[in-house]
């Protein structure tokens, strides 16, 4: 994976006026699709308004469609959001299915998403709700009350056997083995 | 002395062959910590009141704001009411659908935690949330090069990205309460 991406413009999650908190607003407002009557380059899209745009324009009332024949240049759809956002969606050679899914996203959009990296894929306003953890969090509040230089606090949590001591152990045991022969 | 001495040694070369592990302190250690109850009937009742106090707390709507780690697309999230969150990669709801997460892992207020095992008991609560926004990431470039063997790829994605807002997290049920049949809340007859 390459850096690029850093040097694109990035920020956190926006959602417009709350959307979702009450009801669920569509964002895309107003669509135009532009195309030519003859070039081959739109057939796709003319295809599209004769067989899909009307279920379209019927299912989302809350979008304008309007429709631009220009002739010999490219098909094209252009989207403005409510967030005056405009998207551009070239659709050169696209098929009728393509159309229908880019059109679709654009609807399910909340604005133009393009060169627009997320630095969090979370966003909360109540960050913690038990309190955030501490170091000072599940420990033993005795603690609070220590006097410091503490020797017994100062030690390391676990503190393996020297070799000395091994010896030492093993030393007095074996004494301990010879007084009980002794006796 | 001499004696003693040849005594350590042997000793030693005894212990030797005992793996290194049993000679060291245990550090970590699959073994339960060994515990005693001193009397069962005495720890019920100390865990019922827990669960008493859980169960009056949300009869009478004191608990607070309530979070929840809900499982979605193979990924954790820590959820509270009026978040925002994004799964990626391929999912099927669309925008504007309200749906509820019901792989609810850990449910919490702020004087108590449910820990599911792995999940919390169905039905006992509710996460609630509206699909506001179905979008495609920024372009990623996939970029492989193997140097010396005249191979380099480039590829462009963009992931689909999906925008869940959170509505609701409720406790409905009663805490260890569970109903006599479970598994029909997602049965249609």
């Amino acid at each position: 994976m390459s850096n690029s991406h850093i040097f694109l413009k990035s920020g956190f999650i926006r959602t417009p006026s709350q959307n979702g908190v009450g009801r669920y607003v569509c964002q895309l407002q107003r669509v135009v699709l532009k195309f030519c009557k003859n070039n081959g380059s739109s057939r796709g899209m003319r295809e599209f308004v004769e067989s899909e745009l009307i279920n379209f324009a019927k299912n989302n009332p809350g979008v304008v469609v309007y429709l631009k024949p220009r002739r010999h240049r490219a098909p094209v759809i252009s989207a403005e959001f409510l967030n005056g956002d405009k998207q551009w969606v070239s659709c050169h050679n696209y098929s009728k299915q393509d159309i229908s899914k880019w059109l679709n996203l654009l609807r399910t959009q909340s604005g133009n998403t393009t060169g627009f990296r997320l630095r969090k894929l979370q966003h909360t306003d109540h960050p913690s709700i038990q309190g955030p953890w501490t170091p000072y969090t599940f420990k033993d509040p005795a603690e609070n009350l220590a006097e410091y230089p503490n020797t017994e606090l100062s030690k390391p949590k676990i503190q393996l056997k020297t070799a000395t001591d091994e010896l030492l152990e093993i030393f007095n045991s074996v004494q301990i083995s010879d007084k009980k022969g002794v006796e | 002395m001499a004696g003693a001495l040849r005594k350590i040694f042997a000793t030693f070369a005894r212990s030797y062959p005992k793996p290194v592990a049993q000679l060291l302190p245990r550090l970590y250690s699959n073994v339960p910590t060994p515990y005693e109850i001193v009397d069962a009937q005495e720890e019920r009742k100390t865990y019922q009141d827990v669960i008493d106090k859980v169960n009056r707390q949300v009869a009478q709507a004191k608990q607070g704001r309530l979070f929840a780690v809900v499982h979605i697309q193979g990924k954790q999230v820590k959820v509270t009411e009026g978040d925002v969150f994004v799964v990626e990669g391929y999912w099927p709801p669309g925008a504007g659908d309200r749906i509820s997460l019901d792989k609810v892992l850990l449910v919490g207020g702020r004087d108590f935690t449910l820990v599911g095992r792995p999940l919390v008991q169905r039905g006992l609560v509710q996460v609630e949330a509206t699909v506001i926004e179905e979008t495609l990431s920024h372009t990623k470039t996939h970029f492989k090069k193997k140097r010396r063997k005249q191979y380099m790829r480039i590829n462009f994605m963009r992931v689909p990205q999906t925008m869940l807002r959170v509505n609701r997290i409720e406790i409905v049920g009663e805490v260890n309460h569970p109903s006599d049949v479970t598994g029909l809340e997602t049965r249609v007859f």
